[in-house]
């Protein structure tokens, strides 16, 4: 990014109207791009930009924007976690199951415990062991699949009496006229902002996934800020699964299928480097709600489902362009 | 991203001693062997266990190959009943095997059943065009094949002696006749369907449509959106749909329960669930529960048990050499809020 900067400098001194364009897009690609598409889908869906439409599209991406905070960390830490997927249907059945027999907050505690247990075994294999975090998580999302379905037997699990119970509330709830998991999106990617820009461990983050070798040498642990950053990502995973089973009242053994590529495919929408030690957790979740707003606006608009994807694919490449070129400072060429 | 990962991996390996490097990778590559051996042990035992079945001679011998057990309520009991109906039949034994949803292990399994010499086989495809070959190899060694609940590719239906499962057209049918009575022959209606591609999803979807086009002409379908048989997914397209549609909606068609239960939940956010008429192409317990609540109006009723039995009658009387028709369907009644009590309430 600096370096980035230093390049564009002699464009700077010729201040013409296009370079000063240039230059703010340099450094705001993602938010350029996310107006053009907001943009396009006001224009052309007059639903869209309804605050009931707003609503209903952040409530859509918020678990996802959930998983997301901690994706974001384990990548910029340098790693990866395919798991999360898969720990969203263990968490969510887990917390269905789960209610029915020792009622809301002990299940919801047992399935955050479930998140940080898988979140921990991970941590220890990949911080500790030195294992390859693709493959080990790669394992994970058929092992805790799996669990699922030795776990439910196969079955789709529900709460009995959906009406008798407040744990809908987390899923289905408003405060304030916002969806309550919306709110909690909110507060968990302050929260997460503040730890990973204002704490000594999220700059460690940075370091770690920035610069393994000179971290090392200024005596960063990093086992244990991969582990860390696992276990946080296992946390947040457990959230989402929480907030899923709260929506449904219900868990299905493949709820969370693929979600693992819809977020990573988000975070990296949102610029957070592949190769660690570049990521911000709000810039990432603009990634998700692209993901997001381009599901509901081909919908609005009708488009045949097939195209949706061919449409997706080629939005997803094409803000991933704009961003790098305009980090090379090289849209004008 | 190939790259990437170099990176990554290096940036591991750069931290670790060279020997220890070797160390670890030896390490691992121990541990897989073992694990590959366990699991090889482990299969062989399994095996042996299934091969008891096999032993006399003047008994009817059927082999059986299941898409996934365990992997939906559907599928367990429909092997649970598959195995019941075999054991209180007199005269006849299975070896039932499990492909858990792999192709190549259903191949394997089918080429197993037909060294056992089985009198007859039934298979449930994993996936209808790659088992074609196996299938042939069945026909060529004389076994007759039934293949069961989904179907396999056309190629495929000269080796195989019949079809034993649902009609999954008519239930699309059956669903629409129960949407035209519903909305009386009139209103816009959008369809919720399972996954594209997928042969059932495709069958209920084109069933419902044709039904419709042909006998409702009062009736528009606005909308027709996959959800890949995801119930979360099913909300978010009904949410979707909804904001894009509103109080035109008039009534929704779903492809099965569980699809069916996701679009209501975005219905009654809405608002508007009871006024829109839901109907379905397959019923499952909650739906069954939907209906007597007044949500769903229409449904199909598929039973596992009837399908399972129906593979076995199919089956036993294939092995005899009686002659069998190709199309084998269980019935797959309608059911309304008004013959409901007639049915019990599905266990999946």
């Amino acid at each position: 990014m600096q370096q980035a900067e230093l390049m564009a400098n002699p464009a700077e001194q010729r201040t013409t109207l296009m370079r000063r364009i240039a230059k703010a897009t340099e450094k705001h690609g993602l938010i350029v791009a996310f107006f053009i598409v907001v943009a396009f889908f006001s224009i052309a869906s007059e639903n869209f930009l309804s605050p009931k439409n707003v609503m209903l599209v952040l409530r859509q991406v918020s678990i996802l924007g959930t998983i997301a905070i901690g994706m974001t960390i384990v990548i910029t830490v340098g790693h990866f976690d395919l798991s999360v997927g898969s720990l969203t249907s263990l968490t969510a059945v887990v917390v269905i199951s789960m209610h029915d027999i020792v009622g809301p907050v002990p299940a919801m505690l047992i399935a955050i415990l479930v998140g940080l247990i898988s979140g921990a075994f991970i941590g220890y294999l990949v911080g500790y062991l030195r294992l390859n975090s693709l493959i080990i998580t790669l394992g994970m999302l058929v092992g805790l699949q799996a669990i699922v379905l030795i776990y439910t037997g196969g079955k789709y699990t529900r709460i009995v009496a959906p009406d008798e119970t407040w744990f809908g509330f987390i899923g289905r709830g408003f405060l304030f006229g916002v969806p309550l998991p919306v709110i909690i999106l909110g507060v968990l990617l302050l929260i997460f902002s503040v730890i990973l820009l204002k704490t000594v461990f999220g700059r460690q983050v940075f370091s770690v996934g920035g610069n393994p070798t000179a971290s090392k040498f200024s005596g960063i642990s990093d086992r244990k800020i991969i582990f860390t950053a696992f276990v946080i990502s296992g946390f947040l995973t457990a959230i989402a699964g929480i907030i899923m089973g709260s929506r449904l009242m219900a868990a299905q053994n493949y709820l969370g299928q693929g979600y693992e590529f819809e977020v990573i495919a988000g975070v990296i929408l949102g610029g957070v480097s592949l190769s660690g030690g570049e990521g911000n957790i709000f810039k990432a979740f603009i990634g998700i709600l692209i993901i997001g707003i381009l599901k509901n606006g081909f919908l609005l608009l009708g488009f045949p489902y097939y195209f949706q994807w061919v449409a997706q694919w080629v939005i997803v490449v094409g803000v991933v362009w704009l961003d790098v070129a305009t980090k090379r400072g090289k849209v004008l060429g | 991203m190939q790259t990437d990962i170099v990176d990554i991996y290096e940036k591991a390996a750069v931290q670790m001693h060279p020997q220890k490097k070797e160390w670890l990778m030896k390490k691992t590559v121990n541990v897989l062997l073992v694990l590959v051996m366990v699991l090889c042990v482990g299969s062989v035992a399994f095996a042996n266990g299934q091969q008891e079945a096999d032993v006399d001679d003047g008994t009817i011998l059927i082999g059986h190959t299941a898409n996934n057990t365990g992997i939906d309520s559907y599928q367990t009991t429909h092997d649970k009943v598959y195995r019941d109906t075999i054991a209180n039949t007199e005269g006849v034994e299975a070896i039932i095997l499990d492909a858990k949803g792999d192709v190549a292990k259903q191949i394997s399994q089918i080429e197993t059943l037909i060294q056992k010499g089985v009198d007859a086989m039934t298979v449930w495809p994993v996936n209808g065009k790659a088992v074609v070959p196996a299938v042939k190899k069945a026909f060529d060694a004389g076994i007759p094949v039934i293949i069961v609940n989904s179907l396999i590719d056309e190629s495929g239906y000269e080796y195989a002696v019949g079809f034993a499962g649902p009609n999954t057209y008519t239930e699309g049918e059956n669903a629409a006749k129960g949407m035209i009575k519903a909305l009386d022959g009139k209103g816009d209606v959008v369809e919720l369907m399972g996954l594209p591609g997928y042969v059932t999803a495709i069958n209920r979807s084109e069933g419902f449509q044709d039904y419709i086009k042909a006998n409702a002409p009062g009736i528009t379908i606005l909308a027709t959106e996959p959800t890949d048989w995801n119930r979360a997914k099913a909300t978010q397209v009904m949410e979707n749909l909804i904001v894009k549609y509103g109080d035109q909606i008039d009534g929704v068609y779903v492809a099965d329960d569980n699809v069916g239960i996701g679009g209501l939940n975005a219905l009654k956010e809405a608002g508007m669930a009871g006024d829109v008429v839901m109907t379905s192409a397959c019923m499952f317990g909650e739906g069954y529960d939907a209906m007597e609540e007044g949500y769903i109006m229409g449904s199909v009723y598929q039973s596992p048990a009837e399908d399972a039995r129906k593979a076995v009658e199919t089956a036993i009387k294939a092995a005899k050499g009686e002659e069998v028709p190709f199309w084998n369907y269980f019935e797959t009644p309608v059911v309304t809020p008004d013959n409901m009590k007639d049915f019990e309430r599905p266990n999946f």
